[in-house]
């Protein structure tokens, strides 16, 4: 007799609140067992693990490493539940293309904002690091992307991401795309000066704000 | 650029030392590739060559006239000379491309550098040295050493360190040790030039890492380097953290550095009433959003709000920039910098009192 759907849930969510791997691997198994739904428990589970997570990291309570070991046990559950997800293309929220900007080779940053979407069922495709700007709005045209998320830890590339968004309006598709950012020297008030669309200053805020930014585009709204 | 001091930052030093009057507030813009600029060269000649390096380190206080001259291009130049790869643009910032290490195993094969020999070191060596003897009589000369906590994530990655925290907590000591090692050979070779080290421990910073890990895994090997320091050259050197510091204050205190120097993310106010009397404070103007994008004005009222919140600090106040300015940081705000501590003069209550806008 399998487990309540909801107790294995909250199972997952706490093994990457408590960094453990291993049992995140190991619930996930259960899930599968017990034939429950794996994007819901990706979602409820994994997700919501790493949300709550992500909380604690805006309360000061984890840092970096705690994020990254709370992403590796996250993996672990979505390495087992990935080949059992019913593909329903409603649920995809949308498309990023994600990278560092040029010159920049430090992608923690990038890289938690990326395990954020793929929890939140974005499709995602990670440039990596030190891209050029014209690699960045020609790889959003060639994914026909919805958000383009550039990220940078030093004060000496931030100009790159300005870049980006006047090769996508000397290109006539600025409007085709939102274009976020963020790193550690990158505020809102530098996001508006060079006419992005969104800032966030965390991976969890990052999340929020390409849900958002997705449901604008797609209803149209610019301000 | 005509000066409007009235003392030589030595001269300066000795006065605050010694509790007598002074001209202004010390004033330090952490300056590093924009050497380059003030120079007229690549900011990669800065690293290849020591004499270069040398020439736009001393232009660039003649230019200035800061109270702190430090010989800095990045912080790669350890890892460097630890066997990381190191990509150098021909006039931007280096950057780290691979570390030098990437599992446990490797650790056993990895040893500290030889400072007089290895990488980019011994150019970094000559150009201190070389500027220590142009500047030394007139201005203090540092030269940027990491903490052993940055050396060491920089060795292995950021990730890695972060994961061997957690998974892997002897062999994340064991780096750390030879990282230590490293860093202390090349203070020891610092102050043999004359000059003094000065520490930057960016990813120590509770930005980064928690301050749990801070007191486990950076601050005993800060200690020690610290330690090793003040026994070397009869002074103990100042810190700098970037990021969020304030739940790691006290540990940065415990290191036994003289003066704490700290971001724009950090509060003046709150670091000065609880460590303000222990240490001399440095901070903390906004290197990005106002010194290298704001104007001159901008950079003013910045500076204003730092005197006003620690310039009386009793262990000592120094006005800086909150990090590493950037390299096209415009030479105007750096002047604004400086005149704002110029402005406000000495006394620094009765002369902030005068400025009402």
């Amino acid at each position: 007799m399998p487990r309540e759907k909801s107790a294995v849930y909250r199972d997952l969510s706490d093994a990457v609140l408590n960094l453990e791997e291993e049992k995140a691997a190991a619930t996930a198994q259960e899930v599968v067992a017990a034939g429950y739904d794996a994007y819901e428990a990706i979602d409820q589970g994994l997700a919501d693990g790493m949300a709550r997570a992500g909380k604690l990291f805006e309360e000061d309570e984890y840092f970096v490493p705690e994020l990254l070991i709370a992403a590796d046990a996250m993996y672990a559950g979505l390495g087992v539940l990935r080949p059992h997800i019913k593909i329903d293309q409603s649920r995809a929220p949308g498309r990023v293309v994600i990278g560092v900007i040029e010159g920049d080779t430090h992608d923690i940053g990038k890289n938690l904002v990326k395990i954020i979407l793929e929890a939140k069922g974005f499709e995602t495709r990670d440039l990596g690091r030190d891209i050029p700007p014209a690699a960045f709005a020609q790889a959003a045209r060639e994914f026909n992307a919805e958000i383009i998320a550039i990220s940078t830890l030093m004060t000496t590339t931030m100009a790159g991401m300005e870049k980006v968004i006047s090769l996508l309006k000397d290109g006539g598709d600025r409007d085709k795309f939102r274009v976020m950012v963020g790193g550690a020297p990158i505020s809102a008030t530098f996001a508006e000066k060079i006419g992005a669309d969104g800032y966030a200053a965390n991976a969890v805020e990052a999340g929020e704000l390409a849900v958002r930014l997705v449901s604008e585009l797609r209803g149209g709204i610019r301000d | 650029m005509p000066t409007h001091d009235l003392m030589t930052p030595r001269e300066r030093l000795a006065a605050i030392k010694a509790g007598r009057p002074y001209d202004r507030l010390r004033c330090v813009p952490s300056i590093s590739n924009t050497t380059a600029r003030v120079l007229g060269c690549k900011v990669s000649e800065l690293r290849r060559d020591g004499e270069t390096l040398a020439r736009a380190t001393i232009a660039t206080y003649r230019r200035f006239r800061y109270d702190t001259v430090r010989v800095f291009t990045d912080l790669y130049v350890q890892p460097e000379a630890m066997g990381a790869k190191v990509r150098v643009p021909l006039d931007e910032t280096a950057h780290l491309d691979a570390p030098a290490i990437n599992t446990v195993a490797e650790i056993a094969a990895l040893t500290p550098h030889n400072p007089h020999t290895d990488g980019p070191l011994p150019a970094l060596l000559q150009a201190t040295r070389l500027v220590y003897e142009a500047l030394n009589d007139e201005v203090p000369v540092t030269c940027a050493v990491e903490g052993p906590f940055t050396l060491a994530a920089l060795l292995v990655g950021a990730e890695t360190i972060s994961r061997w925290m957690f998974k892997e907590p002897a062999a994340a000591h064991r780096l750390l040790e030879i990282a230590y090692r490293a860093c202390s050979r090349l203070a020891a070779a610092i102050i043999a030039t004359g000059a003094a080290p000065s520490l930057t421990d960016a990813m120590s910073s509770s930005t980064v890492i928690s301050p749990k890990h801070f007191r486990e895994f950076a601050l005993p090997y800060l200690k020690r380097l610290v330690g090793d320091i003040r026994e070397r050259s009869g002074a103990a050197p100042g810190l700098h953290i970037c990021g969020k510091t304030a739940p790691i204050w006290e540990g940065m205190v415990e290191t036994g550095a003289s003066c704490l120097s700290i971001d724009n993310l950090a509060d003046l106010r709150a670091a000065k009433k609880l460590v303000g009397d222990r240490v001399c404070l440095m901070g903390n103007i906004p290197p990005s959003e106002v010194l290298l994008r704001g104007a001159p004005a901008d950079v003013r009222r910045a500076a204003l709000k730092c005197i006003r919140e620690a310039g009386d600090n009793p262990g000592g106040f120094i006005l800086a920039s909150g990090c590493s300015l950037p390299t096209e940081t415009p030479f105007a705000n750096i002047d604004a910098m400086m005149d704002a501590a110029r402005e406000v003069g000495y006394p620094v209550a009765e002369g902030l009192a005068k400025i009402t806008n």
